[in-house]
C-alpha cells in the first residue's frame, strides 16, 4: 500500500470518500462493499455475479464478481470487498475475462444441457454469462459423465416449487432467504465439493413459508422454478408491466407478466419502502382470479344478458326516478373511481343527496370486525383489499342497520377481484351491481335479496389505471396492464355515456 | 380520341415475302412434331416421367412437408422449447406445453416436458426450414415429401399426430 496515500486519509476525515470504477469517480460511506458502490451507481450490471443479492446478506461464494483492483496482485471479489478511498477498480480487464471465463467452464463442466426444457431459459443469469463470457466448448468430456443427483432431478419440495439439484450453482441465495427473510430455516447445504447438496431442513414437510414464490425468484438458475408457472410460457414471449398487486393492504410493487391479454405470472418489483424484492404466494398467484371464467363480462339486464345501452336506459331511469339512494363502495375500488362516482352520479339523481357509504371486505367470517394488522412479520395483512385507507378518507362505512333503512336504488360498487363482503339487505327495489362480479357472487346476493336489476361489469385492477392507498399510508398510482374483455368497460367511460345522453335528451326537449 | 401532340413511330416491320408464304412454316412444324414423335415412340426416349407411377428424386435437402421425429420409445424427441415458434418468420407454428406423466417417460429431465399441441398452419409456411434450423432436439425436420395438396384449409393444419413419424434420416 502506498504509505502517503493512507496519511491524507487520516488528516482530512472529513474529505468525501472516493473509489474510481471503470475511470468514473464515485464517492461512498465507508463499509459498503465495491458492489454496493456500483449498484448505486447504476452500473452493477458491468459485474458479472450469482450469489451477491442486494437485499440478502453477503456470501462470497461464486466468485463470479471477481474485479481487477490496482496496486492488488489478485483478483477481489467486489460483492465482499469494502470500498476504499483511492480504490482504482476495473471491471471488464482482460484478466477479470479470464477468471469470468474460468469460473463458467467450473460451473458448466457438471451443469446438465437442460435449457430447451428448463423455465428459466431466457432469464438464466449462466446462459447470459455463458453467452458474454463464457467458453464455447467443453474441456471435460461427455455429458454421461456428468454428475447427476439422482434423487432430486425433479423433486417437488413443496406444491409450489421444484427443485432440479442437476442445475443449483451452489450460490446458496435460496438458504439465505430461508435464513434471513423468511426466517424459517428450511434448506440448507449439506456435504461438500463435488457433493454439495441442497436439501430440506424437515424433508417430511417439504417448503412450509408463505413466500416460497421468491426462491425461484431468487434462484439465479433453473434450480428451483414455480410451479404454477412451470412449462405454460417461455419467458421472452412476455410483456412486463409495472403494476400494484391487490391481494392484500400492503400494496407489494409487482411486474405483470402477459401475452395476449392473458396473464401468465406476477414478479415482485423492487420497492425499498414496501416490499423490497418480495411478494408473498396469495399475492403471486392471486392473477389467476382475474381470469376467473365464471366473472360476469358482459351487462346482465333482469336475469338476462343485454345489450348495454338497453341496460344503460334502464339505469338511468331508476337514478333519475328513485326517491333514496345508496352507493356502497368494497374497499378493492380505486380513488379515482370513488372521486369520479361521487362527483357525478349526484348530477343524475333528481330524488335529494346519494348516500356513499364503504364496506370492508374482510376474508374473515366475522365481516363486522374489520381489523387490519400484520399476518406475519414479513408483508402480509389480514385486511385482503388494497384500497380501505383511500376509501376510508373519503367515506363512512356502512353497518347493517344502514342497509335495512334503503329500500329504494342500491348500487354495489365492487372495484376488483378480491372477495365480496357479506351485504346484508332490506327489499331494496332496484339492486345494480356495478364492477367486477363472479356468477357465485351473483347466488350470494340472491340469497338475502332476489331484486337484482342489473349487473354493470367493470374492469379490475390489472385492466385499469388508478391508484391505491396502502396500509402505510402510501399513494401507489398504476396504469392498465392488460386490456379488458371487449364489454367490460371502466366508470368514466360508462359514466360519459349517460351524460351524454342526458343532456342530448334535455336539449332536445 | 386525339392524342394531341405526342409523336408516335410505327416500331413493326413488314413481313418479308417468305414470312407471308406462311405454308412453308407449316411442314416445318410437322417435322418438329414427327422428330419427337420418333425419338419418344420408337426410341423410347423421353423428357417427361409418368407421374405418379414415377416420382423424381429431390436433392437430400429438399425442403418439403414438416415431421417430427420420435424416439426409440414412440416419445416424440420435441420438448416444447418453443424456438421454432420463436423463430419462424411466417409465425405459424403453435405450441403448448405440459408436463410429460412422469409414468411414461423413461427418459428423465430431458422428456419431462412435451408439447400438449403442436400445430403448423402449412398455408402459411414459406417452407424457409429456419424451425429444422432452430430445433436443438432435432425433432422438427422437414421431409421430401412435396405432395402437399389438399381438399379443405383444414386439412393444411397440421396436428402433433398428423406430423410425428419413426423415420430414419429425412423420410
Ligand atoms: S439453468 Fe439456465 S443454463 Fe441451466 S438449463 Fe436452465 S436455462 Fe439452461
Ligand atoms: S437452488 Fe438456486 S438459489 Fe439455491 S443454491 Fe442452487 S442455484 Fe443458488
Ligand atoms: S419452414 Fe419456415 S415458415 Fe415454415 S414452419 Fe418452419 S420456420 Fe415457419
Ligand atoms: S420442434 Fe424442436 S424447436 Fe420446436 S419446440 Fe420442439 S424441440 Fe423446440
Ligand atoms: S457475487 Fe461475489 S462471490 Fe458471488
Amino acid at each position: 500500500m502506498d504509505l502517503s496515500n493512507t496519511d491524507t486519509t487520516k488528516t482530512k476525515t472529513k474529505a468525501p470518500q472516493q473509489i474510481t470504477i471503470d475511470g468514473q469517480s464515485l464517492s461512498f460511506t465507508p463499509g459498503e462493499t465495491i458492489m454496493q458502490v456500483a449498484e448505486r451507481a447504476g452500473i452493477s450490471k458491468r459485474i458479472a455475479h450469482f450469489c451477491y443479492h442486494p437485499s440478502l446478506s453477503i456470501a462470497g461464494t461464486c466468485r463470479m464478481c471477481a474485479v481487477e483492483v490496482e496496486k492488488v496482485a489478485k483478483l477481489m471479489t467486489s460483492c465482499s470487498t469494502p470500498a476504499t478511498n483511492g480504490m482504482v477498480v476495473y471491471t471488464n480487464s482482460e484478466k477479470v475475462k479470464a477468471s469470468r471465463n474460468g469460473v463458467m467452464e467450473f460451473l458448466l463442466a457438471n451443469h446438465p444441457l437442460d435449457c430447451p426444457v428448463c423455465d428459466q431459459a431466457g432469464e438464466c443469469s449462466l446462459q447470459e454469462y455463458n453467452y458474454e463470457y463464457g467458453p464455447s466448448t467443453s474441456r471435460f468430456g461427455d455429458s454421461e459423465e456428468k454428475r447427476v443427483f439422482e434423487n432430486a432431478t425433479t423433486l417437488k419440495l413443496s406444491p409450489l416449487i421444484t427443485l432440479n439439484m442437476n442445475r443449483c450453482i451452489h450460490c446458496e441465495r435460496c438458504v439465505r432467504f430461508c435464513a434471513e427473510i423468511t426466517e424459517t430455516h428450511e434448506l440448507l447445504m449439506v456435504n461438500r465439493g463435488h457433493h454439495k447438496e441442497l436439501t430440506l431442513a424437515d424433508p417430511s414437510k417439504g417448503l412450509t413459508s408463505d413466500y416460497q414464490g421468491c426462491l425461484a425468484d431468487v434462484c439465479p438458475v433453473g434450480a428451483l422454478t414455480f410451479n404454477d408457472f412451470r412449462f405454460k410460457k417461455r419467458v421472452w414471449f412476455l410483456k412486463q408491466h409495472p403494476s400494484i398487486c391487490d391481494g392484500c393492504s400492503r400494496g407489494c410493487n409487482i411486474e405483470v407478466h402477459s401475452e395476449d391479454d392473458i396473464v401468465y405470472r406476477y414478479t415482485p418489483r423492487f420497492n425499498q419502502e414496501i416490499n423490497k424484492h418480495w411478494m408473498c404466494d396469495e399475492g403471486r398467484l392471486s392473477y389467476h382470479r382475474g381470469h376467473d371464467k365464471n366473472r360476469i363480462v358482459a351487462p346482465y339486464f333482469e336475469g338476462h344478458e343485454c345489450e348495454w345501452h338497453t341496460l344503460l336506459a334502464d339505469f338511468t331511469k331508476s337514478l333519475k326516478s328513485s326517491k333514496s339512494a345508496l352507493v356502497v363502495f368494497t374497499t378493492d375500488a380505486t380513488s379515482e373511481e370513488v372521486a369520479t362516482l361521487t362527483s357525478l352520479l349526484p348530477q343524475l339523481h333528481k330524488g335529494g343527496p346519494i348516500n356513499f357509504r364503504y364496506i370492508s371486505s374482510t376474508p374473515d367470517e366475522n365481516p363486522n370486525e374489520n381489523q387490519d394488522e400484520n399476518q406475519d412479520q414479513l408483508l402480509r395483512r389480514k385486511d385482503k383489499t388494497p384500497n380501505r385507507q383511500g376509501v376510508a378518507s373519503k367515506l363512512s362505512p356502512i353497518s347493517e342497520a344502514d342497509f335495512q333503512s334503503f329500500n329504494d336504488l342500491v348500487i354495489i360498487f365492487k372495484g376488483s377481484t378480491s372477495k365480496l363482503p357479506r351485504l346484508a339487505f332490506s327489499s331494496s327495489k332496484h339492486l345494480y351491481l356495478w364492477g367486477v362480479f363472479l356468477l357465485e357472487d351473483l347466488e350470494n346476493i340472491r340469497a338475502s335479496n332476489p331484486n337484482i336489476r342489473g349487473v354493470l361489469p367493470g374492469v379490475h385492477t390489472l385492466e385499469k389505471s388508478g391508484s391505491y392507498t396502502n396500509c402505510d399510508g402510501i399513494t401507489q398510482t398504476f396504469t392498465a396492464a392488460i386490456r379488458p374483455p371487449k364489454l367490460c368497460v371502466p366508470v368514466e367511460r360508462i359514466l360519459s355515456k349517460i351524460l351524454t345522453t342526458v343532456t342530448a335528451e334535455g336539449e332536445a326537449k | 380520341m386525339s392524342t394531341g401532340n405526342i409523336k408516335t413511330t410505327n416500331v413493326s416491320r413488314p413481313y418479308t415475302w417468305k414470312e407471308r408464304l406462311y405454308l412453308l412454316t407449316i411442314p416445318k412444324g410437322f417435322l418438329v412434331t414427327l422428330r419427337y414423335f420418333i425419338r419418344g415412340f420408337f426410341l423410347r426416349k423421353s423428357n417427361t416421367i409418368s407421374y405418379p407411377e414415377e416420382r423424381r428424386n429431390y436433392s437430400e435437402r429438399f425442403r418439403g412437408m414438416h415431421f417430427i421425429s420420435l424416439d426409440e420409445n414412440k416419445l416424440e424427441n420435441c420438448t416444447a422449447c418453443y424456438l421454432c415458434q420463436t423463430v419462424c418468420p411466417a409465425k405459424c407454428i403453435t405450441i403448448t406445453a405440459e408436463e410429460r406423466d412422469p409414468k411414461e417417460n423413461p427418459v428423465g429431465v430431458a422428456k419431462e416436458k412435451r408439447p400438449k399441441a403442436f400445430d403448423i398452419d402449412a398455408l402459411r409456411c414459406c417452407f424457409c426450414g429456419m424451425c429444422e434450423e432452430a430445433c436443438p432436439k432435432d425433432a422438427i425436420k422437414m421431409s421430401r415429401n412435396y405432395e402437399l395438396a389438399v381438399h379443405t384449409r383444414e386439412m393444411a393444419m397440421y396436428d402433433l399426430k398428423h406430423l410425428s413419424r419413426e423415420v430414419k434420416n429425412r423420410g
